[in-house]
């Protein structure tokens, strides 16, 4: 009798929790990522983010020690042969590579110039996505570096996504990649427009409405302007394709970033997207007449 | 089972979070384009240790933080791993049944949590199933969860006190 009557209070309070997450989820959703829900991730961003980015400092090395592994892995038939000391050296170069690397890139991301001399603060990804469907990316900065929601977050390689989420000190980027992302592009070999979607692991998928010529594998895309700031490399068609009679034309397109590499990249906080609402400071320049953006 | 055992059940699982967001993923480790869900795992193995309302009230939490610090709309994870919890609560007594059994059914728990995380978010407008590798989202995690809970099993054990509720008392 006993267990029967747990067993209820269980499956009542299971049935509880399903309604008030389906509530909670469908008030998200109509508030926008605005409202309660807003509150409720700055609030546990503040708890997180510091402990987030002291772990962040520890597991570094692992990451780059298994990253390293993983690499050795390709060469299985001579590090067979390799004895324990040989191999912990490697693994030792390795994670010097890896900083090396690091090194390198912030040395380049650095050094990169913005389209049209936007003013752009440099951030370091301490955070990711807590599962496979979560296309996002945690920076170290945020509201008090200039960061707003809709800036676009660029690396040497080119366009990487758009704040989403804003926090004092750290801000949540939605990268291209997400499928609720939306990027309009231009050809620069045809100079038609069109929008490219993200597709999650897959490659970037590209519509184009109302091209009049096909597009041939290796364009040049870049983004139009309008949610993203204009001129920044997004990929390259992967291959040919054209419109057929009454069809937009769908191409796939090769990302410019390696999103498995990013740790460090650039927040363009001197450019705003078209529909942002928020203040906007006297001489904030917007940039006119783009060059394609990559880095040097 | 005391106060002092939900409290090891939620600071475990906030552990696995800060854990899953820094270790593993993409820029991570993320073999195959897949990583582990240690908070998935964490809420299995600990729904052997708790009574069942604690079990299904820390698997929300979790799913709520893992919401809140990820890029999904809240409440999404806390279905997923509500619903996972409570399976596991359902079959929790075939523990005794031997290794293979517990690991099927690890897996098993896994998949689930991860297509009713798919489902549910389909519902709520995110094209999860647009992305054309999504299965393998489902099923690569589930199988490297098998390894994490193997590591976490005996350290979950040894925070608990190694005392498994094994029926629904």
């Amino acid at each position: 009798m006993q267990s029967f009557r747990r067993f209820d209070r269980s499956t009542s309070l299971f049935i509880g929790l399903l309604i008030v997450s389906f509530l909670t989820a469908t008030v998200d959703v109509r508030s926008q990522g605005a409202g309660i829900g807003d509150t409720l991730r700055d609030g546990t961003q503040s708890l997180f983010s510091p402990l987030q980015q002291a772990a962040s400092v520890v597991t570094r090395p692992v990451v780059g020690f298994v990253d390293g592994i993983s690499n050795i892995a390709g060469l299985t038939d001579e590090n067979e042969r390799l004895r324990d000391r040989v191999r912990e050296l490697e693994s030792q170069v390795q994670e010097v590579a890896g900083l090396q690397n690091r090194l390198e890139e912030l040395e380049r991301i650095n050094g990169l110039d913005p389209p049209g001399d936007v003013a752009a603060v440099t951030a370091h990804i301490f955070s990711v996505g807590l599962s496979p469907f979560d296309h996002i990316r945690w920076i170290n900065r945020g509201s008090e570096d200039g960061v707003v929601v809709g800036h676009t977050v660029v690396d040497e390689d080119g366009l990487v996504g758009r704040v989403d989420f804003v926090h004092a000190t750290t801000a949540r980027v939605r990268l291209i990649t997400d499928t609720r992302n939306g990027v309009g592009v231009r050809d620069l070999d045809t100079n038609e427009t069109g929008v490219i979607e993200g597709q999650g692991t897959g490659p970037l998928r590209l519509r184009m409405f109302t091209a009049a010529e096909p597009i041939e594998e290796g364009h040049l895309i870049v983004t139009e302007g309008g949610r993203y700031a204009p001129g920044v490399v997004v990929g390259n068609v992967a291959a040919t394709a054209e419109a057929e009679a009454g069809f937009s034309l769908i191409a796939e397109v090769t990302p410019a970033v390696d999103f498995g590499r990013i740790d460090f990249v650039k927040v363009l906080v001197g450019w705003l997207p078209s529909e942002f609402t928020g203040p906007v400071e006297p001489g904030d320049p917007v940039p006119e007449a783009p060059e394609p953006f990559q880095g040097s | 089972m005391s106060g002092k055992h939900i409290a090891y059940a939620l600071l475990l699982s906030i552990a696995g979070l800060v854990l899953q967001s820094t270790l593993f993923g993409e820029s991570r480790i993320n073999p195959f384009g897949a990583a582990p869900n240690v908070v998935l795992v964490l809420v299995v193995i600990c729904a052997a240790y708790l009574e069942p309302e604690p079990t299904l009230l820390v698997a929300f939490t979790s799913g709520l933080l893992m919401d809140l610090l990820g890029g999904s709309t809240i409440g999404l994870w806390a279905i997923a791993l509500v619903v996972a919890a409570y399976v596991t609560l359902r079959v929790r007594d075939r523990i005794d049944d031997g290794v293979v059994v517990v690991a099927a059914g690890l897996i098993a728990l896994s998949v689930l949590g991860h297509a009713i995380f798919a489902i549910a978010s389909t519902l709520f407008g995110e094209q999860v199933f647009a992305d054309p590798g999504w299965y393998r989202l489902i099923v690569l995690p589930s199988l490297y969860n098998l390894v994490v809970a193997v590591i976490l099993i005996p350290m979950v054990s040894r925070v608990m006190g190694g005392r498994q509720v094994r029926r629904l008392v």
